[in-house]
């Protein structure tokens, strides 16, 4: 099913928490949405699952006005980031929940139900556990048990509230690669909330960035990433360095490093100058903005400097990051002085606007 | 914290407990354990005898009927009213719901003899519509009915403010899965709410049931006082005392006392058989953990 916004906004009380999206989310994507807490993103899934009601606008599944249709007519499956799961029932009877208050005339026969909620807890991998009370499994397991629940009742669309916002970063990539297969094979639409930009980069098609109810960026996550169209998405999706950029004779400097761009800026305004932290190239001290190495962290794969370039405070240091293989090679220690260059930036006015 | 530090200063750390337990017991002791136990040593001065004889008095037996009466009726009116006031309160948001929370509390705040005395105001044959009763011949004040509206005026607060802060712990999520999933609101109700609030539930509905039949004040105002009519026991149990006729005074209290003791042992009862409760308890801590963090 694909799903539309036209000018959605829903205020509480005073409080704008989103203000006019449009949005198009075709069937059988798996869209994430992005953002800080109080941006709007829980609010928008919480419209589309019929939740809230919008004060403006329409939400439109499959072209049809469902802006006001009930929870129940929508055939969305909602999945919430502390499971609610009825905890006086089984595992068994959760899932079977769906199937079994349906109207007597599409209720399934027993022995269907029993066997189609046995293929969905096979399907989460909850096979044999189905006689357990919520109590006695582990989050992961909660959750999914929460997914095997929406799946029941067979949703065109699952929404999912920050599913795997309370679980350890271990369970949580095994869970997000498990959705990501099961979106695959099962072809449903998927919309989720994550603040999480690691999250969203990992599981989803495509990344809707939120900022204060409204769409700040919408993209294929690579794209949100590399080419950030303000400094509020280039911030929230990664780590950066923040520079003040300096104009000198028409021209914009980091240190002494040249990094004008092509359109001219203006001189009576601030820029920024925003660089995600592999950004940085390290070389010997004449080669760039001289530099002292203040910290090294080797984190896995990649090792972490924290770098403290000429005129810049030192209780600010730039951080880079360079592969292990080439830190294993060169060695950096603290205190060693380097030179630095930018492979890549974006300038921005002080504002935060896109320059 | 602090109570531990200064327990850990003193020269003996066991003495604050052991004085701090003495006193307790003491208390409990003095005020609660002794009324009690005079009430039952009272009935039984003389002998057992006297005592069947004194609860086997018809009048006696009218006055328990009628009390299990009125509370058979105010309880359930109560359980209907607090279970759809917790809800509203807890899985809504409209105008005016701090004003109704206040007014939830009002019959705890006001004294029961006032809120009989209204009743009295509104119902009595000087009232606002006694006029309009006399003429169609019903009687409220002086009767069963006015009997039961302030048992159930009094007993109003019970099951609601035991129900609200419980369906407020548990928020809407489960609610808001079991619409998700295609249940109606009946089904959400029955098979996902209730069986969230059962123990609170059950605990509102003894504490009001205790209320409802030992409740003096309210009822005493407007039963009348009419012997083998409108006499609940708390009011039987006054009539006889003030004919000093103490032996059936204390064995008719000594059935109420009893009734109470049932009651608090049903309620024990619940607590220890509420592994569901305390498991709630501690996902309801979780959340709110792993919120804060």
């Amino acid at each position: 099913m694909s799903i539309a916004l036209r000018g959605i906004a829903k205020k509480f009380g005073e409080f704008a928490a989103v203000k006019d999206i449009d949005l198009d989310v075709p069937t059988g994507a798996l869209i994430a949405l992005l953002g800080p807490s109080g941006c709007g993103k829980t609010t928008l899934l919480r419209i589309i699952a019929g939740l809230e009601t919008p004060d403006q606008g329409q939400v439109l599944f499959d072209g049809r006005d469902a802006t006001l249709w009930p929870i129940r007519d929508r055939n969305v499956g909602f999945v919430f980031q502390h499971y609610a799961l009825f905890r006086h029932m089984s595992v068994f009877e959760n899932v079977a929940f769906g199937l079994k208050v349906k109207p007597r005339r599409e209720r399934p026969a027993g022995a269907e139900i029993r066997k189609k909620v046995h293929s969905l807890l096979e399907l989460v991998q909850l096979d044999g556990a189905g006689d357990r009370y919520p109590a006695q499994l582990s989050g992961g397991q909660r959750q999914r048990v929460a997914l095997a629940r929406a799946l029941a009742v067979d949703p065109a669309v699952l929404l999912l509230d920050e599913p795997f916002g309370a679980l350890d970063s271990q369970v949580r990539h095994e869970l997000r690669r498990w959705l990501r297969r099961l979106h695959d094979e099962l072809h449903f639409t998927s919309i989720f909330v994550t603040h999480d930009q690691q999250e969203a980069i990992e599981l989803a098609d495509t990344i809707v960035v939120l900022n204060r109810g409204r769409i700040e960026q919408f993209g294929v996550p690579g794209e949100v990433y590399d080419l950030p169209t303000s400094a509020f998405a280039h911030r929230f999706l990664g780590q950066v360095n923040e520079l003040p950029v300096q104009l000198r004779d028409g021209r914009a400097f980091l240190g002494p490093v040249d990094i004008s761009p092509a359109a001219a800026l203006r001189t009576d305004a601030n820029y920024i100058a925003l660089i995600r932290p592999h950004e940085i190239e390290i070389g010997p001290e004449a080669s760039g903005w001289p530099a002292a190495v203040v910290a090294v962290r080797v984190i896995g794969p990649i090792v972490r400097l924290e770098l403290c370039a000429e005129g810049r405070p030192v209780n600010e240091p730039m951080e880079a990051e360079i592969s292990r293989e080439r830190y294993e090679g060169e060695h950096f220690s603290v205190g060693q002085k380097v030179g630095l260059r930018f492979r890549r930036w974006q300038v921005y006015p002080a504002n935060g606007a896109v320059a | 914290m602090a109570a531990a530090e200064v327990l850990s200063k003193g020269r003996r750390p066991g003495l604050a407990r052991l004085l701090l337990i003495a006193v307790a017991l003491l208390f409990l002791g003095l005020f609660l354990v002794m009324p009690l136990l005079v009430v039952f040593v009272q009935a039984l001065a003389k002998g057992i005898g006297a005592y069947l004889v004194a609860i086997s008095d018809p009048l006696a037996w009218t006055a328990i009927r009628l009390t299990l009466y009125v509370a058979a009726i105010a309880v359930p009116c109560n359980l209907l009213f607090g279970v759809a006031a917790a809800w509203a309160i807890a899985k809504f948001e409209f105008r005016g719901k701090s004003t109704l929370i206040t007014l939830i509390d009002l019959p705890f705040a006001v004294s029961p003899v006032i809120a009989g005395l209204v009743f009295v105001l509104l119902f009595g044959s000087h009232g606002w519509f006694g006029g309009y009763l006399r003429m169609h011949h019903i009687r409220v004040i002086f009767a069963v009915p006015g009997i039961v509206l302030a048992t159930i005026f009094v007993t109003f607060p019970f099951i609601a403010r035991e129900l609200i802060p419980v369906m407020q712990a548990q928020g809407k999520d489960d609610e808001e899965t079991a619409r998700s999933l295609g249940a109606s609101g009946w089904q959400t109700f029955w098979h996902v709410t209730l069986p969230n609030i059962r123990w609170g539930l059950m605990y509102g509905v003894l504490l009001c049931n205790a209320r409802a039949m030992g409740e003096f004040g309210a009822v005493s105002v407007v039963s009348g006082h009419i012997r083998g009519l409108t006499n609940t026991m708390p009011l039987h149990v006054e009539i006889l005392y003030n004919e000093y006729n103490y032996t059936a005074a204390f064995a008719v209290a000594s059935l109420l006392a009893l009734l109470a003791l049932l009651t608090l042992a049903g309620k024990s009862f619940l607590e220890w058989r509420q592994p569901e409760l305390k498991h709630a308890a501690r996902q309801v801590r979780d959340r709110t953990r792993r919120v804060n963090t």
